[in-house]
């Protein structure tokens, strides 16, 4: 027998309680996993949004808490074109309008000549031309069944669709693009932006444009990577803190069921603990035991967990407007998480047993009625 | 013979000193001598006993254990491991492991491999006469073959002394014969034996049997069976 058998078995020597307690640390496991997805999904939404096509930054209000109160001057989209080292910069609209039962279906004001600096590629039909025409992403066609030549309904105002495109992002192809002077007009925001996008001529130093970009208007600022998307989105942020606070919860609410159970496991073992300590056990050994069979515990709760975190988020996705507005992404980097969490969880909730075990004197251990 | 085990003034209070449980103990039993303790409940019997094996500290006085004084040994884990094997009135076995594994439990500490282990443990318990109950767990076996594993398992380190705290007491005479016998025979391989009991029967089988009474050794005599060997 190898030690970590002993401690596999006499976790299953009580399978009712240590499965209860997997099952409760895998609920804290499962939230983690969830919310982590959640969070790359939105996160990957706003780099495509920030990042589209072969922009290689882009350019929004500062100090805004959301994005979509940023307001940008038409004006300066040329002044931007105008700096040294900028080959192009494009001005764009975003917004949300419900469509056909989905209440966010991301919306694009663009320039009809700027389309390709968004890597927008027609798939079928043409480009909108005109005021009351629109052009509308492969996957958001399908989700409607609406293609070239049907109506949609936008706002107050009835669109011609001219076009299906895809763009290779699943955030952009739910969504549909119109001229920007018409969105505009829509939103009561003629003359002004939301965002811009820049792309550098070769060779072209990215640092410096920004730097020259922020400092010559102080009211603007630019995003070159996600990671500086808190810059535009404080909700991102905020979203970031919870999912941290929540699973500091979890480590903390698994933890003390972890100890609850690893101290009822001992105090029914005291003395066998003295009978192992009689044989020669060392107070180390008693210890990496009952620490080892709280980790356990907290380990198989990782796979369990996880499962548990993608068809949970695949069901909240069922639901029309949760699933029309996030697309989780489940990256390794969420499981490393929850299997950090899980490791944690049993360490910490493990220790304070696993001490007062070691520390029993095997004699009174063995007196122990 | 080598002095195996010596006691000198050995107190022992709980309770913040109101109940003394050992008054002025001295005692020696020599090496490969095989020793019964004697007495009624609460006369100090085990708690003389798990001191001896470096279970607990004495209150006061001295013990030495082959060679060792324990009172200046400051991890009492080593000389348990290495120099003694218990043997309790309950088996004590663990319940979720086979009658080979129990017998494994204490090799972790020798930093023996995984296939030594199983050979050793595999050995004692031929030793014991289990070889065919290698697999199976404490409640598959009857109480006699239980306490059979219990005294392989105290022999899985080698130690130079068994102590044996009413191994019989839960045991039909029958088994309580076979165990005793198997105490004889490990006595006779050149162990050293502590056996406690209440039991005139089974104390009759050792050299010497000691009486104890309120926490003091009384008296001791020959047993009728070193008598016989006289």
């Amino acid at each position: 027998m190898r030690f970590p058998t002993l401690i596999l078995k006499n976790l299953l020597r009580r399978k009712t309680r240590s499965s209860l307690t997997t099952i409760g640390i895998s609920i804290g496991i499962a939230t983690i996993v969830a919310l982590g997805a959640l969070m790359s999904g939105m996160k990957s939404g706003m780099e495509g949004i920030l990042k589209s096509g072969e922009a290689d930054f882009s350019v929004a209000q500062s100090g805004v808490s959301d994005l979509q109160f940023s307001k940008i001057a038409e004006d300066r989209v040329e002044e931007i074109e105008a700096l040294e080292g900028v080959k192009k910069a494009v001005g764009a609209f975003m917004t949300f309008y419900p469509v056909e039962g989905n209440p966010y279906t991301i919306t694009w004001g663009v320039n009809r000549e700027d389309l390709s600096m968004f890597g927008v590629n027609i798939v079928n039909g043409s480009s909108f031309s005109q005021e009351y025409e629109l052009i509308i992403g492969e996957v958001l066609s399908k989700d409607v069944g609406k293609a070239v030549g049907d109506k949609l309904v936008l706002g107050q105002e009835e669109f011609n669709i001219t076009g299906v495109f895809e763009t290779g992002s699943l955030y952009h192809d739910r969504g549909l693009a119109l001229s920007l002077k018409k969105l505009q007009e829509m939103e009561k925001k003629e003359g002004y932006v939301m965002i811009v996008y820049v792309e550098l001529e070769e060779g072209a130093n990215i640092e410096e444009v920004c730097h020259r970009i922020e400092e010559g208007y102080p009211d603007l600022v630019t995003i070159k990577s996600v990671a500086e998307l808190g810059k535009v989105d404080k909700g991102l942020e905020v979203l970031d803190a919870v999912n941290l606070a929540v699973s500091f919860l979890a480590i903390l609410i698994g933890g003390i069921g972890v100890t609850n159970t690893m101290i009822m496991s001992i105090y029914e073992r005291t003395r066998e603990i003295g009978v192992l300590r009689a044989v020669g056990w060392k107070r180390k050994r008693v210890l990496s035991m009952i620490l080892g069979e709280s980790m356990l515990l907290c380990l198989f709760s990782v796979p369990i967990g996880s499962l548990l975190g993608f068809f949970g988020v695949r069901l909240l996705l069922l639901h029309p407007i949760v699933g029309g507005l996030l697309e989780p992404i489940f990256t390794l980097d969420t499981f490393v998480r929850a299997f950090v969490v899980a490791f944690a969880v049993g360490l910490v909730g493990g220790f304070y047993p696993a001490y007062r075990a070691s520390k029993l004197s095997p004699g009174e251990a063995l007196r122990y009625e | 013979m080598n002095k195996m085990v010596i006691t000198k003034n050995l107190v022992k209070t709980f309770e913040e000193g109101r109940v003394k449980a050992l008054d002025g103990v001295n005692l020696e039993v020599r090496e490969g001598e095989f020793i019964t303790i004697m007495g009624p409940s609460g006369s100090g019997k085990s708690t003389l006993l798990n001191i001896i094996g470096a279970l607990d500290r004495p209150t006061s006085g001295k013990v030495t254990v082959d060679g060792v004084d324990l009172s200046k040994v400051k991890n009492l884990d080593e000389v348990r491991a290495k120099k003694i094997g218990f043997v309790f009135q309950l088996h004590n076995l663990l319940p979720v492991l086979t009658a080979r594994e129990n017998v494994e439990v204490p090799m972790f500490e020798l930093g023996l491999s995984h296939k030594e282990r199983v050979r050793r443990a595999k050995e004692f318990l031929r030793l014991v006469g289990l070889e065919e109950r290698l697999d199976f767990v404490p409640t598959k076996l009857s109480g006699g073959e239980r306490q059979r594993v219990a005294i392989a398992r105290a022999l899985a380190n080698n130690p130079k002394i068994i102590l044996a705290d009413e191994p019989t007491g839960n045991l039909d005479s029958k088994s309580g014969d076979e165990v005793v016998q198997l105490l004889q025979k490990l006595n006779k391989e050149g162990r050293t034996i502590i056996l406690v009991t209440h039991d005139e029967e089974i104390a009759a089988h050792a050299n010497v049997i000691y009486h104890m009474r309120d926490g003091k050794i009384l008296k001791h005599r020959p047993s009728p069976a070193n008598q016989e060997l006289a």
